[in-house]
């Protein structure tokens, strides 16, 4: 069946086939890239002499079947990890933002679960150049996706991550029973699955009202605004929980590993309640943050 | 000789688990005799998918079935990849873990299709090789599929039954027969689809699978989002013949439809072992598609619960 000088090496086939089946320009580009003529050198119309026509399809129109696949399948896969994202930017500048995304960060893992890990860091190394005379620092629209596309790949993380479902967790009864002083001086140890996040848009509230809105329905893109918010999952389930400054400084300490005390210090540092409202306000926030299961254990 | 199904018991007509039915099965617990899993989709979960597949399997006997294993490819093996599937084959106590006769990319990168082998001594050797080292890593024997394909190479020296056949018995591994996969590829390359299956060797058939396909006309894609259509029905009663009945299952993932159809739809599989058994009323032929439909994905998404 074969001809010429017996078969080419498995290994010419295979890469030949992946430069063909997945260059962006489609199988005419793919064969005649310079990666495949270095591996098959064929002239045009000559594609016969690598795959067989069937009595239906020539060669190229059969190993177009499996390019229109790879740029559909993973593009599909894309938007499923980003909905509200691709929904903000709209199914067509979405699909060409992945389909770039797909040939600067092609899959390498076996699972379509990491297909997305790179996407908000594609989003900022693509962002298009700030005007002339913009503010260096400034904050505009591609942060607001990066920091969409951050939320959502967080999320999906947390989602199927580590957790906790099962697990005996601090109350707020234990955090209660500590005397003042010595509350100070403990650790909190978060639980695994707590993610603190900084935006410079309010994504979180964004994500919100996208997944309210009906379908088709236009949800406006907000204006710039700092959002804090911290994530975690119980009972299998994502929750969302939007924090101020110094709910953030506080929580962000704790997992950093500091005392109580610093931890407090440093919400104080972010905050501009005074003294007795952000005591009272610490007993309350701690009371419903061990509620909500943010803290495994205390020492 | 090979015992028939190679040892393994037939566990009757099972169903593939997907997400969408997670409620329905944990809340209804429908007779079912088996499930298949993708195993990408449990081997690193921590969340959910794991802890529903922990009470299915609790109640259930369980397959696992992969896609990522890309046992064609001329890349080394993932090893990382062997070990999760069997420590996760030892936790929900697999009957079997199959993948299929493909590979899914080369140079490190993955296309996660289903990509076709040239079947030549090469690829054979090769293949061989690696099932082997599959199944010491995985210490049981391995089940490989034959998957759908949409081009054939110049350098191809035998058939794909051929090719199956001498690697099943070379490698003494386990088939999974997808009727639908034989029909489609049939179509696709003009071969005779009766002839491949009455070619194989049946004692090493330990599973069917049957799934609906899309009709471009001109060529057929496995899209597994319809029914079985009554040719690859005519399929399977012959192959049910030939091995004597296998563990079938039913694989529908795309427009997946309400669990009660998707099971109603592997249970017409009765009809066809007992030739004194009516047969089904034909299902109306599925309309030929002229424009772009579904893509088949062999790796589902499984869409995270917020609040």
């Amino acid at each position: 069946m074969s001809q010429g000088s017996g078969p080419r090496s498995l290994d010419v086939v295979q890469r030949w086939f992946q430069a063909v089946v997945t260059h962006p320009s489609g199988v005419e580009g793919g064969v005649r890239s310079e990666e495949a003529q270095t591996l098959i050198r064929l002239d045009r119309g000559e594609l016969a002499a690598a795959v067989r026509r069937s009595r239906n399809l020539t060669a190229g129109e059969r190993l177009s079947i499996y390019a229109n696949a790879y740029y559909a399948r993973l593009l599909e896969c894309l938007g499923a990890c980003f909905p509200v994202l691709k929904r903000a930017l709209g199914d067509d500048v979405f699909d060409s933002f992945a389909f770039e995304y797909l040939q600067r960060y092609p899959s390498r893992s076996y699972t379509l679960d990491r297909l997305g890990e790179n996407f908000a860091r594609f989003l900022d190394e693509t962002r298009p150049e700030r005007e002339e005379g913009g503010e260096p620092s400034g904050v505009d629209w591609p942060d607001f996706l990066i920091d969409l596309a951050t939320l959502e790949w967080t999320i999906a993380k947390v989602f199927d991550g580590p957790g906790v479902e099962g697990q005996s967790l601090l109350a707020p009864e234990a955090l209660q029973a500590f005397p003042p002083e010595r509350f100070a001086e403990v650790r909190l140890t978060t639980v695994v699955c707590l993610r603190l996040l900084s935006f410079r848009y309010p994504v979180n509230a964004y994500f919100t009202a996208a997944r309210q809105a009906a379908e088709g329905e236009e949800v406006p893109i907000p204006e710039p605004a700092a959002e804090r918010v911290a994530i975690l999952r119980r009972d299998f389930v994502v929750r969302r929980y939007p924090l101020t400054p110094p709910q953030h400084a506080l929580l962000q300490a704790i997992q950093g590993g500091s005392t109580v005390r610093e931890a407090i210090a440093a919400a104080a540092a972010a905050s501009d309640l005074d003294d007795d409202a952000l005591a009272a306000g610490l007993r309350s926030w701690f009371r419903f943050w061990s509620a909500e299961g943010f803290f495994q254990s205390v020492s | 000789m090979a015992a028939p199904r190679l040892g393994h018991a037939n566990l009757g007509l099972g169903v593939g688990l997907r997400s969408v039915h997670f409620e329905h099965i944990l809340q209804h617990q429908p007779k079912v005799d088996w499930f298949e899993i993708i195993s990408e989709n449990y081997v690193d979960s921590q969340g959910r998918p794991r802890y529903v597949l922990q009470q299915i399997a609790e109640r259930y006997p369980v397959v696992m079935h992969g896609v990522s294993l890309s046992i064609g490819s001329t890349d080394p093996l993932d090893l990382e990849y062997l070990k999760k599937l069997k420590r996760l084959a030892a936790e929900v106590g697999a009957r079997w873990i199959s993948d299929h006769l493909c590979w899914t990319g080369v140079l490190g990168r993955n296309t996660h299709d289903l990509l076709p082998v040239p079947f030549t001594e090469e690829t054979l050797r090769h293949v061989v090789e690696r099932v082997r080292v599959v199944q010491d890593v995985l210490e049981r024997p391995f089940v490989l599929e034959n998957p759908s394909s949409y081009v054939t190479f110049q350098d191809s020296t035998m058939d794909e039954w051929e090719f199956i056949t001498r690697l099943a018995e070379e490698a003494d591994c386990g088939l999974l027969l997808d009727v639908n996969n034989v029909y489609v590829s049939s179509f696709n390359h003009d071969m005779d689809p009766d002839a491949f299956i009455r070619s194989l060797p049946h004692e090493r058939i330990v599973q069917f699978h049957l799934a609906g396909h899309t009709d471009y006309t001109t060529h057929l894609i496995d899209t597994h989002d319809h029914h079985v259509i009554d040719p690859v029905w005519e399929l399977y009663r012959t192959a049910h013949q030939l091995t004597g009945g296998v563990s079938t299952l039913l694989e529908w993932d795309a427009n997946i439809p309400p669990f009660p159809v998707v099971h109603d739809e592997v249970l017409k599989a009765k009809r066809f072992m007992d030739e004194h058994l009516p047969a089904p009323e034909p299902a109306a032929a599925e309309e030929p598609v002229l424009a772009a439909a579904t893509v088949f994905h062999p790796l589902h998404h499984i869409r995270p619960e917020v609040e």
